[in-house]
């Protein structure tokens, strides 16, 4: 009620409601859609459920399955004195994938991002045509790629050989060794996605920054790292946070392309690929809810010190500082 | 003037959901009336109100665009004689099939029936079906008719999982083209020809192995990394599939009788895997993985790219497979086992009636329909299975010589007599995990040129066991 | 390493030759990456013109072919060009022999064979294209229903996106309050829990709501925002200097029509991003709607693609030619929309 007597609030108290009626519609949709589902799955988390017959409580038995045993591990080496070592197995291919793949991403796609800036001739159809692959849906891709990588028939492995004279060329997805850089070649491809969100943001920056940089003497590549990166120091940000929560529940494509097996030799059982199988194909939900908070907790963590050091790096010309 | 504000952010607030119910209401389409929500819960529609028997397709085969017109057909010819019930088939692509259906379950919505599915999922589901036993019994049904085989395969001790619709027997095909180019004698046709066995094949499909330069194994400066023709495969089927025909004490399945031992390592299975190992990696004439995911891709067959001289698969390749090959071929018996022994596994596919579905009378009427001598045959054409009635063997046959014809159909029919029981794809405790497992064995025997098989299978024969112990620890 | 940092300052110096340079390195350089890009869609309306005979045995091929073949004795042979002699002419290949070999004859005197070596031979191709893959994948499904379907998901869907992400992200960027940091995390959360677990109580809900079967859980959760896209907006708005505001709260702009009047326009790049981003998202969504879709009248296009994928059934041709029909909607979405991204945003600070 106190929304309709503005005039005894203060302006900061003012303010504050005005932000929160703003934010009214998600609101009303994480409490529709949202949470209630993600409750759910904290419940099934210390629950046996085989989502056929109703959950049966068991306490923390779940997490105690991921956490135990690590003493022994360390003593003997053995990943087979582990609760689950198929759980760390795929926490580990996750997050080499990972290391690999985000960074790549965020490079790759900086960089064409600049590139497409340029005033070149047809620029259009350039952006266009690295946007492609975005467009292209998941199965069609998915397809190409398992016989363009294939060692024996695909035509990758032959031009790495005729012109790039490597001799050994990779079994990629066929080998344990390579599967997951595979993967991450796979992810390269499609990196349009994250150039288009850079490509606004160059665009978003104001041409009269460029103009006072001129004026001062600035070079091109003082004008780069004094007026660009800074202001694309938010779209890089908003990709490292998405690039990383997406990563780490990176699915579809290994799902697709080893039929859900994470093979050869498990060298592809992603986190979430794991936990799809306890879900579905083990009917173990109450495991797949522990594995899917644990995941939870991670990139949650992860992402708060993401936004943490975002102090020191990331620049918004419009940002508010003091009460708050 | 800043009230004004607050309110219009509330109406804001309002509008917005406002507008997000019109604008999904606005997009119900009309033929999705109320009729699709929850089920009423009474078992017996009333009076004048059809009984609904959705009929959930994706674990197995049914999801082509041609099979869903053809089943859209059938439900037609169902529903246009059938006053009290209205049978409907829904589709779901088998990657998502899983979720799909548990979603549904979960949800107090599962469908009437589930299917054609096989033995495989009917077994990864187990504890999901109603024992059709009662059924049968009330209306003493006549199941005279059927192969005996089709009537075993989906039965446990509590549970017979429903009425057989096909199988699906097993046999190898081979390239004649590849067979006259190395001046080789064809595989023997005869079931009783007992010199027809792993060494047989193995000499003769090393003959049938072919690099860039048309080289064998046998012949010197053969390169391996050139394959372009493999003498033998045995692809699209998991690892015990591959190993049964070796001829463990349990067949086709790893485990003693009473399911609390794993035999994955037996010594026939030991030996199988060897054997496999050394035709990919010795003697060349098993594609690796590599050469596995090259003849599958785009088209997910092996045989029909002319890659493979000797392909041992099931009928189901004859349901699409077989149109336009460019070279002639035919079909011919497995060959014997190392200790003499024929083992030619077997599918079998039926539909199954989900526990807690509504409308089982309704269901029931269904099954029985859709297994009817009168619509069997048209049935397993749609999805390429071998009808599992004796009666419906010669109009089956007739319609399959027309479609292929010079293709030698005894074998087909014989090859139902050295099926594998216990079935390579029947129920193991942890069904799904055990099958994950035992998998990633044989995907390290077709990655893996270095290996000790035998430590291979010891190994996870110890991860298949705890597997087991864990099951038995909870029961 | 310090060599490349001296260099870069040059590169991207301002003499007018070095800049001509530059624009031709990186046309160079955008060539040589849309080639890598390119070859797998080339492939991709290749295998689209293939029938499944040829994608088993000629996959590699960009061109869509088949073996020249002629008539002996009522049977069909495939033609070859041949070196006999020394003189090259066309011949049939009879059979194949051991040792790579084959018998070669003249169509015009079958009776002489010939025993040579088939990879010295030259087989004859002829241009077979097969044009006829597109309207059979098309009337495979009801097209022109699921496009419709897919349409009025993607079109209200954005709507609701757009209105509410705007309103949302604007709250999230322009105000301070106590919570207003915390909510925004407990935002970025709810896309950090695996969906799968997510799924069985997320179904019961929409089940229990008599959404499922309808295309009402595609589009009705649009219009609350989401993370995605509020997050995006919000890096964006918070890029947009507060003079700005200022200024218009200065003439009396209440904070709606700042959001209106100031922040939108500026915002614009942005806003077409996350349209376009959402038009992909849900032009080629297949989960969702085959989840929460059950007659196959409400399918989405997506979902139609999806069943071509069959297993132990060959459709790929028609895989890839329903797959190269839909990204041409977008492709012509996004090529135009660059326009509004391409006038960019010229002022920043209270001059304007």
């Amino acid at each position: 009620m106190t929304l309709f007597k503005p005039h005894k609030m203060s302006l900061a108290r003012r303010e504050a409601l005005a932000g929160y009626a703003f934010i009214i519609p998600w609101i009303i949709g994480f409490l529709i859609f949202t949470i209630g589902p993600m409750l759910a799955s904290l419940y099934f988390s210390f629950t046996d459920y085989n989502i056929i017959d109703p959950p049966r409580w068991i306490g923390l038995q779940n997490y105690a399955r991921v956490f135990s045993g690590i003493p022994e591990y360390f003593k003997t080496g053995d990943p087979r004195q582990l609760g689950d070592p198929l759980f760390w197995k795929s926490l580990q291919v996750t997050l080499y994938f990972a290391s690999l793949a985000l960074p790549l991403n965020l490079i790759l796609s900086f960089f064409l991002a600049i590139l497409l800036n340029q005033k070149v001739p047809g620029v259009n159809v350039w952006r266009t045509i690295f946007f492609l692959p975005s467009i292209i849906a998941g199965v069609a891709v998915t397809l190409l790629w398992i016989r363009i990588l294939n060692p024996r028939m695909g035509i990758l492995n032959p031009f790495l050989q005729n012109v790039l004279g490597i001799q050994n060329p990779p079994g990629w997805l066929q080998d344990p060794n390579w599967s997951v850089p595979a993967l991450v070649l796979m992810s390269l491809w499609g990196v349009g996605g994250s150039m288009i969100i850079y490509l606004a943001g160059l665009q978003g920056i104001p041409t009269d920054l460029y103009d006072a940089a001129k004026v001062d003497g600035a070079n091109a590549w003082q004008r780069f790292w004094n007026v660009t990166f800074p202001m694309m120091t938010p779209v890089l940000f908003y990709n490292l946070v998405l690039g990383m929560i997406g990563t780490f529940q990176y699915f579809t494509e290994v799902y697709v392309a080893t039929s859900g097996t994470g093979g050869p030799q498990r060298s592809t059982l992603f986190y979430n690929l794991y936990l799809y199988q306890n879900a579905f194909r083990y009917f173990d939900m109450g495991y797949a809810s522990t594995m899917a908070w644990i995941l939870f907790v991670i990139v949650l963590l992860l992402t708060a010190l993401i936004f943490r050091s975002s102090d020191a790096w990331v620049y918004y010309e419009g940002q508010l500082r003091g009460r708050g | 003037m800043k009230n004004k504000l607050f309110r219009l952010l509330a109406l804001l607030a309002l509008a917005s959901m406002i507008l997000a119910a019109c604008g999904g209401g606005a997009t119900v389409t009309e033929e999705a009336p109320s009729g699709e929500a929850p089920a009423p819960a009474s078992e017996a529609p009333a009076a004048g109100e059809k009984a609904k028997v959705v009929i959930f397709v994706g674990f197995g085969t049914g999801t082509d665009p041609d099979q869903v017109a053809a089943q859209e057909a059938l439900a037609k010819k169902f529903n246009d004689s059938h006053d009290n019930i209205e049978m409907e088939f829904l589709i779901v692509p088998n990657e998502e099939a899983r979720e799909r259906f548990l979603a549904m379950v979960a949800g107090d919505n599962a469908p009437q029936l589930v299917g054609p599915h096989g033995i495989s999922t009917i077994a990864n589901f187990l504890d999901q079906w109603e024992d059709i036993t009662p059924y049968i019994e009330k209306e003493n049904y006549d199941m005279s008719d059927f192969y005996g085989p089709a009537t075993t395969l989906n039965k446990y001790p509590d549970l017979n999982a429903g009425l057989p619709l096909g199988l699906y027997p097993s046999f190898i095909f081979y390239n004649k083209d590849a067979f006259d180019a190395a001046g080789l004698d064809y595989p023997t046709h005869d079931y009783a020809d007992t010199s027809w066995n792993l060494d047989a094949l193995r000499e003769m499909a090393m003959q049938l192995t072919l690099d860039a330069d048309d080289l064998t194994p046998n012949d010197e400066g053969f390169n391996p990394a050139t394959i372009k023709q493999w003498g033998y495969a045995d692809t699209w089927t998991d690892a015990r599939g591959q190993l049964t025909m070796f001829g463990a004490p349990t067949k086709g399945r790893p485990t003693t009788d009473d399911y609390k031992t794993a035999t994955f390592n037996s010594p026939e299975w030991v030996f199988g895997a060897q054997w496999l190992h050394d035709g990919i990696f010795k003697d060349y004439f098993i594609p690796d993985a590599a050469g596995q995911s090259a003849i599958d891709a785009d088209t997910g067959d092996p045989f029909g790219g002319g890659h493979v001289a000797i392909w041992y698969s099931h009928t189901w390749y004859m349901s699409e497979g077989l149109n336009e090959l460019p070279f002639k071929y035919d079909i011919a018996p497995l060959f014997f086992n190392q200790d003499g022994e024929r083992i030619s596994r077997i599918h079998a596919d039926l539909f199954t009636m989900p526990k807690t579905a509504k409308n089982k009378d309704a269901a029931w009427e269904v099954m029985k329909w859709l297994v009817a001598p009168e619509q069997i045959v048209d049935v397993c054409k749609v999805y390429g299975c071998l009808p599992a009635r004796e009666s419906s063997q010669e109009a089956y046959l007739n319609y399959m010589k027309e479609r292929y014809p010079g293709i030698d159909y005894d074998v087909i029919f014989t090859a139902i007599d050295y099926l594998d029981d216990p079935n390579h794809e029947s129920w193991v405790p942890e069904w799904g995990k055990v099958n994950d497992t035992l998998n990633n064995a044989q995907t390290t025997i077709y990655t893996e040129p270095e290996l000790d098989v035998t430590n291979l299978m010891n190994i996870t024969n110890e991860d298949m066991q705890k597997i087991l112990d864990e099951y038995w620890a909870k029961q | 390493m310090k060599r490349v940092l001296n260099f870069l300052p040059w590169l991207f110096g301002t003499v007018k030759g070095h800049e001509f340079l530059f624009k031709g390195i990186t046309t160079l350089i955008l060539a040589a990456g849309a080639v890598v890009i390119m070859v797998p869609l080339a492939f991709m309306i290749s295998t689209s013109l293939k029938d499944p005979a040829q994608i088993r045995s000629d996959a590699n091929t960009l061109i869509p072919r088949k073996p020249q073949t002629t008539e002996i004795n009522g049977e069909r042979y495939n033609l070859y060009q041949v070196t006999v002699n020394g003189i090259s002419r066309e011949m049939a290949m009879l059979k194949k022999a051991p040792g790579g070999m084959a018998n070669f004859v003249d169509p015009a005197s079958p009776d002489e064979i010939y025993e040579l070596k088939i990879n010295e031979q030259t087989p004859l191709y002829r241009l077979d294209i097969h044009w006829e893959n597109y309207p059979e994948a098309l009337t495979a499904m009801p097209f022109f229903r699921y496009l419709g379907n897919t349409l009025i998901v993607t079109f209200v869907g954005m709507a609701g996106m757009l209105f509410s992400c705007s309103l949302v992200a604007y709250g999230f960027s322009r105000f301070r309050a106590r919570w207003l940091n915390l909510l925004f995390l407990l935002l970025l959360s709810t896309i950090m829990l695996p969906s799968q677990v997510r799924l069985i109580p997320l179904y019961i809900l929409f089940q229990n709501l008599g959404w499922v079967n309808t295309l009402l859980p595609l589009i009705v959760p649009q219009f609350f925002a989401n993370a995605y896209d509020v997050f995006l907006l919000r890096q964006f708005f918070m890029t947009i200097p507060l003079e700005l505001d200022d200024a218009a709260k200065i003439d009396g702009a209440n904070p709606l029509q700042v959001l209106l009047y100031i922040i939108l326009p500026q915002a614009r790049p942005a806003l077409v991003s996350v349209g376009i981003f959402h038009f992909l998202y849900a032009w080629n969504d297949f989960y969702e709607p085959l989840i929460f879709l059950h007659t196959r009248e409400n399918w989405t296009l997506a979902v139609g693609l999806q069943t071509f994928d069959a297993i132990y059934t060959i459709n790929t041709h028609l895989i890839m030619a329903v797959s190269v029909l839909m990204i041409v909607p977008p492709i012509v979405l996004f090529f135009f929309s660059q326009r509004i991204f391409t006038q960019g945003v010229v002022f920043s600070g209270i001059k304007g």
